[in-house]
């Protein structure tokens, strides 16, 4: 009997270490390894060294992974697409924690495995490839969501290395709350994760875009209710699913759920209730029947455009890329969409006035850095509850 | 009335799986041992419970496939709660530090195992366990509206094993004996009880409960599990000790903290509750509040067994 235990306490013991530990060492590209760094090597499938060993596309990933559904995700699929489609050696490492310091070694480890060029995606590298782009002048940076800028901002500056891309969330916002107004919804909600920026561009242009349509329809003043609320983390709680269950209870139609994992828990929440959900940064159709559409970044068409420009030669080396509606970098995903009566001639008709800035809609556009909360955005048809 | 019955529906989903866990670690710590993995138990059954939901699910219909899942949340909490009873029965070792070990492993072990299987990190499943109304019962006026719809099959599973534990307990030979190696080890042992054959039952037990309980959290809550059931074994810890280790009071510190938690998540979309016009960070604040209260009124006859913690050793009396 003890023998038998002490057996099985051994088989756990093991399984933990190989858990801790950096699995599979025969893919690891290079031969001194942080602590804690995990290069995920168990997927053979994603990645492929050139006969050197070495791995010219690099992407470090920020504090989520790449299948987060989301940010990481979108990044990693457009940079792996590249190099399938040109046979190009490519490989993702994970920092060992949020930090500077661990997403400078995480940088390192990826320069001596033989990256060429580096993506990393999320603002949280905008420090780290400050001081980067100067330690390694001869790797190219990819910078998606940020520019580069020094720990106390007072000093921006993008070499020639570095293309910093941002997204214009407020387009994608816009889209989604346009398309649910005009979908024939009247009570909405916007649920985001942590207040960091990119959150809150979706949930300004998401107000502005349900006021839009409500314009646009003559609505009364006061006819379209929003309640906004940022959850403080990106985890699925059952708060989170309270929170939302408790607005479907009180009426709400849709509810934009704009942080990671916290959709998964509006979509719970949503299942219950027969309610809806509208999906963030990639297509979520697939997670729920409730999600009725998505804000969609472009994340891997935009590494894959710039990738193509560094192989062709021309990469914009020292510019920051705004991808917004005129080029492609956000969009609702219409094929999948569950929309009643919103048709895809009408999503045409708003997304062009998005390309060509029709009245300004797209320039006068309210943003993060224009108001210190959502319930400041002028507005008429609709009325913004802020729910702390 | 309907935001009632939607309030009571709610509290649910957190009160019971803090009331099945909470229980879990009652059996191990009347039984004398310190049992702080439920966080890491929990992400075990979970994860064991979701993994084999997402496999069958399709081939066998909802209720019996999620029955089916607790059962294997059961079996795997009880073999990780084995390391845990091992390491403090067996070796002596610190009950706290075996806890810890165990709670700083399950997620890893859950994250790498979902990744040789999956890739990804999450586990999806399709919630088709929800009860819209139970049969018969649901159409009573009022009481059905409150326990009978929107329900889960785990509702009453926890009201169940709550009546077997509180039977257990208080009025089996094995519940006595349980008791007695929680207060004082050497005096049961010196009427011809194995102490440690209680123990590794109380454990096991824990185990077995914490795992389901696991499960239990994450289905009505979520439509994937991410290896993490956020912290909910560290409250089930204090529902335990603010239920001053006994299954009644468990059930109603488990119900408190479930509906403070519930008003704190949903007042916003409840009329009565925005007019009161109190901060959400009141309810929030609540339960913690008043489990200070209580231990700091209640330490002087605290009810915490008296043994927990401390290793048998047969040579001391």
């Amino acid at each position: 009997m003890k023998k038998s235990i002490a057996l099985l306490l051994i088989l756990m013991m093991t399984l933990s270490l190989a858990a801790c530990g950096s699995p599979a060492p025969a893919e690891e590209p290079a031969p001194e390894e942080p602590a804690g760094e995990e290069p995920a090597a168990e997927e053979p499938a994603t990645e492929e060294p050139a006969e050197d060993g070495t791995f010219e596309l690099a992407l470090i990933t920020d504090i989520g992974t790449i299948d987060d559904k989301s940010f990481n995700q979108g990044s990693w699929e457009g940079m792996r697409d590249y190099a399938v489609d040109n046979d190009v050696s490519h490989k993702y490492y994970q920092p060992s924690e949020k930090s500077t310091d661990a997403y400078l070694s995480a940088i390192e480890l990826a320069v001596r495995g033989g990256a060429k060029v580096i993506v990393t995606p999320g603002f949280l590298f905008e420090e780290p490839i400050f001081i980067a782009q100067d330690e390694y002048p001869d790797t190219n940076f990819i910078l998606i969501d940020g520019v580069p800028h020094s720990a106390d901002y007072s000093e921006f500056r993008t070499e020639d290395n570095v293309v910093g891309v941002l997204y214009a969330e407020d387009q994608a916002g816009f889209l989604a709350g346009y398309a649910a107004v005009m979908d024939g919804n009247r009570d909405l909600g916007f649920m985001g994760g942590m207040a960091v920026p990119a959150v809150v561009r979706f949930g300004y242009g998401f107000v502005q875009g349900a006021e839009y349509a409500a314009e646009e329809l003559g609505l009364e003043p006061g006819s379209i209710s929003l309640n906004y609320h940022y959850t403080g983390g990106f985890d699925a709680t059952p708060e989170v699913q309270t929170l939302a269950a408790s607005w479907f209870q009180s009426g709400v139609e849709v509810i934009f759920a704009a942080g990671g994992a916290v959709g998964n828990s509006v979509m719970a929440a949503a299942e219950q209730a027969d309610a809806k959900v509208i999906g963030v940064d990639i297509d979520q159709s697939a997670e729920s029947e409730t999600v009725i559409t998505s804000a969609m970044k472009g994340l891997g068409a935009s590494v894959y455009s710039v990738l193509e420009d560094y192989y062709a030669g021309s990469f914009p080396g020292g510019e920051t890329l705004v991808m917004d509606a005129s080029n492609d970098g956000v969009a609702l995903p219409m094929e999948t969409s569950r929309f009643e009566s919103f048709s895809q001639a009408d999503y045409d008709a708003i997304f062009s006035k998005l390309v060509n800035d029709t009245d300004g809609i797209a320039s006068g556009m309210v943003v993060d850095t224009d108001v210190e909360s959502a319930g400041d955005i002028e507005t008429s048809a609709v009325t913004v509850t802020l729910v702390n | 009335m309907s935001t009632v019955y939607f309030l009571v529906q709610q509290t649910m989903f957190f009160s019971i799986p803090l009331l099945i866990v909470a229980l879990g670690g009652m059996f191990s710590e009347r039984s004398g041992i310190v049992n702080i993995a439920l966080e890491g138990i929990m992400i075990t059954g979970a994860f064991a419970g979701i993994i084999f939901i997402n496999v069958f699910q399709g081939a066998l219909p909802g209720q019996p496939i999620l029955l089916l899942g607790i059962i294997v949340a059961a079996l795997s909490g009880m073999l990780i709660s084995l390391t845990h009873a091992y390491a403090s029965v067996n070796m002596n070792a610190n009950q706290v530090i075996s806890g810890t070990a165990i709670n700083m492993f399950a997620p890893a072990f859950a994250i790498y195992v979902a990744r040789m299987l999956r890739t990804v990190q999450q586990i999806p499943f399709v919630n088709q366990f929800r009860i819209r109304s139970v049969p018969v019962l649901g159409e009573i006026p009022i009481l059905g509206n409150l326990l009978f719809q929107n329900t889960y099959l785990t509702t009453y599973l926890g009201f169940i094993i709550l009546a077997v534990s509180w039977f257990v307990l208080y009025n089996t030979r094995f519940g006595l004996r349980l008791r007695a190696c929680g207060e004082h080890p050497q005096a049961a042992d010196s009427v011809g009880i194995n102490v440690y054959k209680i123990r590794y039952a109380g454990v096991l037990i824990s185990g077995a409960l914490a795992g389901i309980g696991g499960l239990v959290f994450v289905v009505p809550t979520s439509t994937n599990f991410n290896a993490t059931v956020s912290g909910y074994g560290f409250l089930a810890l204090a529902v335990l000790i603010f239920g001053q280790w006994k299954p009644s009071r468990i059930l109603v510190a488990a119900f408190f903290f479930g509906l403070m938690k519930t008003i704190a998540a949903a007042y916003s979309g409840i009329p009565f509750l925005v007019e009161l016009g109190m901060p959400s960070d009141f309810y929030k604040m609540t339960p913690y509040v008043a489990t200070l209260v209580v231990l700091a009124f209640t330490s002087k006859k605290s009810q915490a067994p008296r043994a927990a913690g401390i290793p048998y050793d047969k040579a001391s009396r």
